[in-house]
């Protein structure tokens, strides 16, 4: 579904030499899997998932989704930043019904579903709020439906529970799992919390520091669909957990 | 806007000019300058000259063009100040030329743009269009510059092509600062107004407001001075209720004059 072969990307800086933020990432995600990338600030998760998206050219490497080489931006490939990048101009449903609007649905159609996944998120009653007047939390909540809406078949996820409470993030991880065991879509999944990574994936991604290289790809192989009350006690789970924050923390090798 | 506010909100604004009318009239009378008529001579003009079919036609004839240069450099600058935010190649070519252009105050090169237009419209538009142009094109380059990438990313995600994005993200994205520029061309176009009747001298405001004072009617100069006051007043503040109906939504970007917000 998604191969990325031998991926670098260098940054001329202002001042001085370029700078490396990935190196040799080579990454084979299979359609409909679940794969979540760790790894410390700066060490190019967001780049990573900027070039796969098409946003941003690669010094080096490739990637393709379904055998296409990327050459731009797609409604393939529906990604959730970091900053939300919500459209200020548009309340909570303009939002969300902006790519369905876009893809050519009719009005009510789109407002139908948009409102469904306004629902989805918990912010049913502020559908004619404009992102100014949400916190960040809601925010972020209204970027991941916006993008869920127009049904991409790939979701590139930065930290998209990064601005959330404990309570609201762990309502949302279930609810995305919800989502994905429904429609099966491919995810790419940024995060900082070990846990989260191991509760949603079929896979997590340890990235080295800056520049970015794979450390190691850990195979989770937790039987679905996954109850938190039940992993959370699931020896398992926690030998996973505990594997891979001592996989963070090892020194790294020298390249 | 509660009906509280309104009746209160409407005071200071009120009290300041009571207060530079009191300050005129005692100014009048201590000094006792022919050129400096008390206030309530001036203001006494100022139902005449409203009533004045002349007077009017000339306070009509400048709106019009003043709203002409306005528009036709709205048309303009707007597009050219967000293509040059989103286009470094475009803002090389466009930044030189706007940096020699902008010092030069518009009215000086009135005369000599009347050597090519003559007298009449077409050079006062252009002069118009020229003052309202700079500021417009400088705060759409900044607006445009400052739309955060990922929201251009987000719409190219969802399939929207580049020039798709330039009207329907990076406009909507910039406006807040696009208006603040435009403020700043309303202004303009009301000072360029003047000047350039002024210099190129046959209807308008600034006809009547030189000629009088060539015939030493120093109450019609005031008058005048008044009447484009108020013009300029008016104009602000059907602009603010406009803006602060279209961006709503946005983050204020600086605080709006006691009482409008
Ligand atoms: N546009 C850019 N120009 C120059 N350097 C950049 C640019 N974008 C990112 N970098 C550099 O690339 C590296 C990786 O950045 P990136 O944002 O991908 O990190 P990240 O892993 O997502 O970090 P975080 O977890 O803090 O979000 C950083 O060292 C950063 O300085
Ligand atoms: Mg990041």
């Amino acid at each position: 579904m998604i191969a990325i072969e031998g991926l670098s990307k260098s940054f001329e800086t202002a001042r001085r030499s370029s700078h490396t933020a990935l190196a040799d990432i080579s990454l084979n995600v299979a359609a409909g899997e679940f794969v979540s990338i760790l790894g410390p600030s700066g060490c190019g998760k967001s780049t990573l998932l900027y070039i796969v998206g098409g946003f941003v050219p690669p010094t080096e490497g490739t990637v393709a989704v379904n055998g296409k080489p990327v050459t731009g931006p797609g409604p393939d490939r529906g990604p959730v930043f970091q900053e939300f990048a919500l459209f200020p101009w548009k309340t909570v449903l303009g939002n969300v019904m902006y790519g369905l609007l876009e893809r050519g649905m009719a009005r009510s159609k789109a407002e139908e579903r948009a409102r469904a996944l306004i629902g989805l998120v918990h912010l049913k009653g502020y559908e004619h709020f404009y992102p100014k007047e949400l916190s960040g939390g809601m925010k972020q909540r209204v970027a991941i439906a916006r993008t869920l809406a127009y049904g991409p078949s790939i979701l590139l996820m930065d930290e998209p529970f990064g601005a959330l409470d404990a309570h609201t993030r762990t309502g949302l991880q279930n609810e995305l799992l919800d989502i994905w065991e429904r429609d099966r879509k491919t995810v790419l999944f940024v995060t900082h919390s070990v846990e989260e990574a191991v509760f949603l994936s079929d896979r997590v991604v340890v990235l080295t520091r800056s520049p970015g290289r794979i450390k190691q790809t850990v195979a989770i192989g937790l039987s679905r669909p996954r109850r938190r009350a039940q992993l959370l006690v699931d020896r398992r789970y926690q030998t996973l957990v505990v594997d891979i924050e001592r996989l963070m923390d090892a020194p790294e090798e020298a390249p | 806007m509660t009906p509280r506010l309104t009746s209160t909100a409407g005071l200071p604004p009120l009290l300041a000019c009571l207060g530079l009318l009191a300050l005129w009239e005692l100014a009048a009378r201590v000094f006792q300058i022919s050129g400096l008529p008390p206030a309530h001579e001036a203001l006494r003009q100022l139902p005449a000259l409203l009533a004045d079919r002349e007077a009017l036609f000339n306070i009509a004839d400048s709106v019009r063009r003043m709203a002409i240069g306005f528009g036709l450099a709205l048309l303009l600058a707007v597009p050219v100040g967000l293509l040059m935010g989103r286009s470094r190649l475009i803002a090389a070519f466009f930044n030189p030329l706007l940096m020699i252009i902008y010092p030069v105050p518009k009215a000086a090169l009135m005369p000599i743009i009347m050597l090519w237009l003559g007298v009449g419209d077409a050079s006062k538009t252009l002069v118009i269009f020229l003052g309202v142009s700079l500021p417009v094109i400088y705060h759409s380059y900044q607006g445009a510059r400052a739309v955060e990438e990922k929201m251009l990313w987000s719409a190219a995600a969802m399939g929207m092509r580049p020039l798709q994005r330039l009207v329907r993200i990076v406009l909507p994205a910039a406006l807040p600062e696009v208006f603040v520029g435009i403020r700043t061309g309303l202004v303009l176009a009301l000072i360029t107004m003047v000047t350039s009747e002024m210099i190129a001298r046959q209807a308008g405001v600034g006809n009547i407001l030189f000629n009088s004072l060539d015939m030493a009617l120093y109450d019609t100069v005031y008058a005048m001075i008044v009447i484009i006051g108020g013009l300029g007043f008016i104009l602000d503040l059907l602009f603010e209720r406009l803006r602060a109906w279209l961006v709503a939504w946005a983050e204020p970007v600086h605080q709006i004059a006691v009482g409008t917000s």
